[in-house]
């Protein structure tokens, strides 16, 4: 061994340095604890979250038209469309739609597929319960979209 | 080694015997014990400290991925690859991807193929953070595993912002990817990278000279290339055993010729130059971003791929070098629209091999060293 | 009543005056303190780690996660008390008892000031030596009753670790004894007063004396010491990712506490040690340097400063808490805390609490010092494996504690070494 390494490692150099690196992190600007329920998260435009599905803000109607794509799409067939066809126009509409969020993971398939843009996945995120029981949500629930939940300490 | 009698805690007589020597022990490691990694089970015969000999027990986390795939069209088998290898789901879509893309000859355009490079690149980056992390709290140093979880937040950052997703990010499609780049993702990604590099080296101060972090690894695990190759290891596991194999060189895919980069390797096998291999390893991936960045084409990022996707009879295999080895998958096709069957190669499952011939007659904390350096994950193996 | 109120205006320990109830007093007092003092430094543990991991650390139980040693002392204290099925049930029972009590027997004999100590025993370093030999029965009892694999290895880890640095340690605490006895007498003594008052004779701490041979000793000592507390990067009886929790895997609620405690009143009670042999134990810094009445003025007035300082610190966290109805609580509580922290510097100013107060309080600083060296060490470093901690041990601290061992006596004999090898050459 030659003199400059085991002079480095007599004067424990290379402890001294990881040491450094230690007492150097602990610079308050460092700190990158986000404090959940008061900062709450960044989140992203793309983000799959809680399901949500849209109406026509003029008229309060569904955009769904009972296509069914969503269904045909979701691995998980955790989708259930009922359609049925209106016997003046002739077109079909949605009559019941639900959604078991307990099986969704969140892939994006059924957003992808809708042709009117329905369905979509939001940005809320808090969708943990006590139980199973509210996780299967229907039209109603969709279409009323998340509620950001409030907490108190 | 058979398993007739590997449980029976009656004395296994050993050469040299004398009537002073105690009995072996048997310790089960795991599934519930901090470094395995999730559900490995190990079970240990010890003499003393010593390793005498081991067995995993795998399956903890099984949940059948392969049949789930034949139950499910092509398109939608595609989020279920994410949860394999869930520190790198990105690599796993893009060798699913990869492989119904050759099955149906579908040509990627090379926009895609593009933002496909960096992101598996960023994903190998996060993948060896989680490594590094992990490995270097299982010797013991419990810092670095929140420096780099630091980083892989801003990966994952990435990841949301691009496809909606931080772990299981479905990312890319058959035929191209889903979504184009936002809006300054490549300012972002760029900022990431320069931002990484003396992070790479602070995480190289804490341990690369420490004596403590040296005397761990060096000389530990030794895996002999010949034993690496007759092993079946790949990735940074059979690279650190000196040979210089990485099927994004050997069989370039996905545009990955178009970039400048070297392979690592290390000399002895040992513990150290693993670690040596995949830090060296995503210094070069920084490099394969910037690249990619520099070079992302204008385009489309979607190839023409019907809705209702049937591939014609027969049948492909496609690898890919994930972060972890060579992952790979085999698929048969019926022509109809599901997969008749899909196997998947998982390189966490074949690296997990080695543990034994690497840890005989070593000690106990090496057989936590050594868990650490093969980088498995659990999700893969168990599939 | 008389003799007892005596006391106080004596300047000798408790122990030397032969007063039993004062004795008990500082017993208990120190006990309090000490059980005080090693809550407050889980949350330090806590905090600093985690600032090192860039991390917050708790912050939910009162202001900066405060009460926090307290939320988990009542969370253990209620929690299930778990006997295994297999154990031998005495020994599990008395093993950690008995941890607890060798970690804080060696308080009896920590002087924390000229006169705050429970007794001045004239073998003061012995005893500490014989004592903390003790504490690995403990360990292999609780090892080897809990009739558990990770557990018995822990405890084989523990014993032969403990076993192996105490001799490196003994012999480090040897030469800072043969230091002792180098002045115009030619007496050394064994009582950790002793040694202090001898620091101060000297005019020097140990640490610097014989340069490199106090520092090169006192090296010895703080590495064994680490390793004889298992602490990171020697923490291999517990080490996580190998054994679990090693030989308290077993151990939950109330008896996993005892061990925890016992644990860091160790940690303080060993850093002590090395305070008092080579640190100048409750001496202020500099004592030859910087003497002279004013200057001891101005040392004295230390402790009321670093409190105000203190003070000032939660004062001005407390204003600069955001102004939210969820953070009201906590920024009430940390105005309370200020206020008494403020308080406590008030009183630290007065003249005759000034005098009496520094010793304890200079101890305190350097053995504070220590504990975070401890964390330190712990945030940094990867750990050991047995092969090497035996090594280590063995191979290098034992030689090199000796040799520093035979150098300082050589030294000692002939103030200087150069005499002794003209002596020796002709
Ligand atoms: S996100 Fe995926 S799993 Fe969930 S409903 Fe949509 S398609 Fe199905
Ligand atoms: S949500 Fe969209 S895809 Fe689903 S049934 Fe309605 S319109 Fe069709």
């Amino acid at each position: 061994m030659s003199v400059a390494p085991l002079l480095r490692k007599i004067f424990l150099v290379d402890l001294i340095k990881g040491l450094s690196v230690t007492f150097r992190s602990q610079h308050p600007d460092e700190l990158i604890t986000e404090q959940y329920p008061l900062e709450r998260p960044w989140i992203a435009e793309r983000y799959r979250g809680q399901p949500r599905m849209a109406v026509n803000p003029d008229t309060g109607e569904s955009l769904c038209n009972g296509c069914g794509a969503c269904a045909l799409a979701c691995p998980e067939k955790l989708i259930t469309v009922t359609s049925d066809r209106d016997p003046v126009t002739k077109k079909k509409y949605m009559t019941s739609y639900t959604y078991d969020v307990s099986r969704c993971m969140f892939c994006g398939l059924c957003q992808e597929s809708c042709p009117t843009d329905c369905i979509e996945l939001s940005q809320d995120y808090e969708m943990a319960l006590y139980s199973r029981e509210g996780m299967t949500l229907d039209r109603v629930r969709l279409e009323k979209g998340p509620e950001p939940t409030e907490y108190a300490r | 080694m058979s398993n007739s009698n590997f449980y029976d805690d009656a004395p296994v007589e050993a050469p040299g015997k004398t009537f002073l020597d105690s009995t072996e022990m048997v310790l089960n490691m795991g599934p519930q014990h901090p470094s395995t990694h999730g559900v490995l089970r190990v079970i240990l015969k010890l003499d003393g400290e010593k390793v005498l000999g081991t067995e995993c027990v795998i399956g903890y986390l099984h949940r059948g991925v392969e049949k789930i795939a034949e139950n499910r069209t092509y398109a939608q088998f595609n989020p279920y690859v994410d949860r394999m290898d869930y520190v790198a789901a990105v690599s796993n879509g893009l060798g699913y991807c990869g492989a119904v893309e050759k099955l149906i000859s579908a040509e990627v355009p090379k926009r895609a193929e593009y933002l496909r490079v960096i992101l598996t690149e960023l994903n190998r980056l996060a993948s060896h953070q989680v490594w590094l992390g992990t490995h270097a709290l299982d010797i013991g140093a419990i810092t670095p595993l929140f420096y780099t979880f630091r980083e892989r937040e801003e990966i994952l950052k990435i990841f949301e912002k691009y496809c909606g997703a931080r772990l299981t990010t479905h990312a890319f499609r058959i035929g191209g990817c889903q979504y184009d780049a936002y809006e300054g993702f490549d300012r972002e990604v760029l900022a990431f990278c320069d931002a990484q590099d003396p992070r790479l080296d602070e995480y190289e101060e804490l341990l690369t000279t420490n004596r403590i972090w040296v005397e761990r690894t060096k000389g530990v695990g030794i895996l002999s290339a010949e034993d690496a190759i007759a092993l079946g290891v790949t990735g940074p596991v059979l690279r650190g055993s000196g040979v210089r194999w990485d099927l994004r060189k050997a069989q370039p895919y996905c545009s990955y010729k178009d970039f400048d980069f070297e392979i690592p390797i290390g000399l002895t096998g040992d513990t150290f130059d693993r670690y040596v291999v995949r830090i060296q390893e995503m210094r070069q991936s920084l490099r394969i971003i910037r690249q990619a960045v520099a070079g992302l084409p204008e385009g489309p990022i979607m190839a023409k791929v019907p809705k209702v996707l049937k591939p014609p009879v027969g049948e492909v295999y496609h690898s890919i070098e994930a972060p972890k080895g060579e992952l790979g998958y085999y698929i048969v096709s019926d022509g109809s629209t599901q997969p008749y069957r899909v196997r998947v190669r998982p390189p966490s499952f074949v690296n997990l091999q080695a543990l034994d011939v690497m840890v005989r007659g070593r000690l106990v904390a090496d057989v936590v060293a050594v868990i650490g350096t093969l980088d498995i994950v659990l999700g893969e193996v168990d599939r | 009543m008389r003799p007892f109120l005596d006391y106080l205006h004596s300047s000798v320990t408790p122990g030397e005056y032969g007063s039993y109830l004062w004795a008990v007093i500082y017993i208990l007092i120190i006990f309090a303190v000490a059980s005080v003092a090693v809550m407050l430094m889980t949350w330090l543990e806590r905090k600093i780690l985690a600032h090192m991991q860039v991390r917050l650390g708790p912050m939910r139980v009162g202001p900066h996660g405060l009460l926090q040693p307290i939320a988990d002392a009542l969370k253990l204290l209620t929690k299930e008390d778990i006997l295994p099925d297999e154990a031998d049930k005495v020994v599990f029972w008395f093993a950690p008892v008995w941890v607890m009590m060798i970690a804080f027997l060696n308080y009896v004999v920590l002087p924390f000031g000229r006169t705050h100590a429970v007794t001045d025993m004239n073998i003061g370093i012995l005893f500490v030596l014989g004592v903390s030999s003790l504490s690995v029965l403990g360990v292999i009892m609780a090892g080897w009753s809990s009739n558990s694999h990770y557990p018995l290895m822990g405890a084989l880890r523990s014993s032969a670790q403990m076993v192996s640095y105490e001799v490196a340690m003994g012999l480090a605490i040897v030469s800072a004894v043969l230091m002792t006895s180098l002045n115009s007498t030619g007496t050394g003594t064994l009582s950790m007063i002793g040694i202090v008052e001898a620091q101060k004779a000297a005019g020097r701490w140990y640490i610097f004396s014989m340069f490199p041979l106090g520092l090169i000793a006192f090296l010895i000592f703080a590495i064994a010491m680490i390793a004889e507390t298992n602490r990171a990067p020697f923490d291999l009886p517990e080490a996580e990712s190998e054994l679990v929790a090693g030989f308290h895997t077993e151990y939950s609620g109330f008896r996993w506490s005892l061990f925890f405690l016992a644990e860091y009143a160790a940690m303080i009670g060993i850093s002590s040690v090395a305070v008092t042999l080579w640190l100048g134990g409750y001496l202020r810094p500099f004592p030859n340097l910087l003497s002279g009445h004013s200057w001891d003025l101005a040392f004295s007035l230390f402790p009321g400063l670093i409190f105000a300082g203190m003070a000032l610190m939660c004062l001005i966290g407390a204003a600069r808490m955001p102004k939210i109805p969820q953070m009201k609580v906590q920024t009430i509580g940390l105005w309370l805390f200020g206020g008494v922290i403020a308080l406590i510097a008030v009183v630290l100013f007065l003249p005759g609490v000034r005098e009496r107060v520094q010793d304890i309080f200079w101890f305190a600083a350097k053995v504070a010092a220590f504990m975070y060296l401890y964390i330190w060490y712990r945030g940094t470093f990867p750990r050991y494996r047995f092969d090497q901690l035996m090594k280590l041990g063995w191979k290098v601290l034992l030689p090199v504690s000796l040799a520093v061992l035979i150098l300082t006596a050589l030294v000692g004999i002939r103030q200087d070494l150069s005499t002794v090898l003209m002596g020796v050459l002709r």
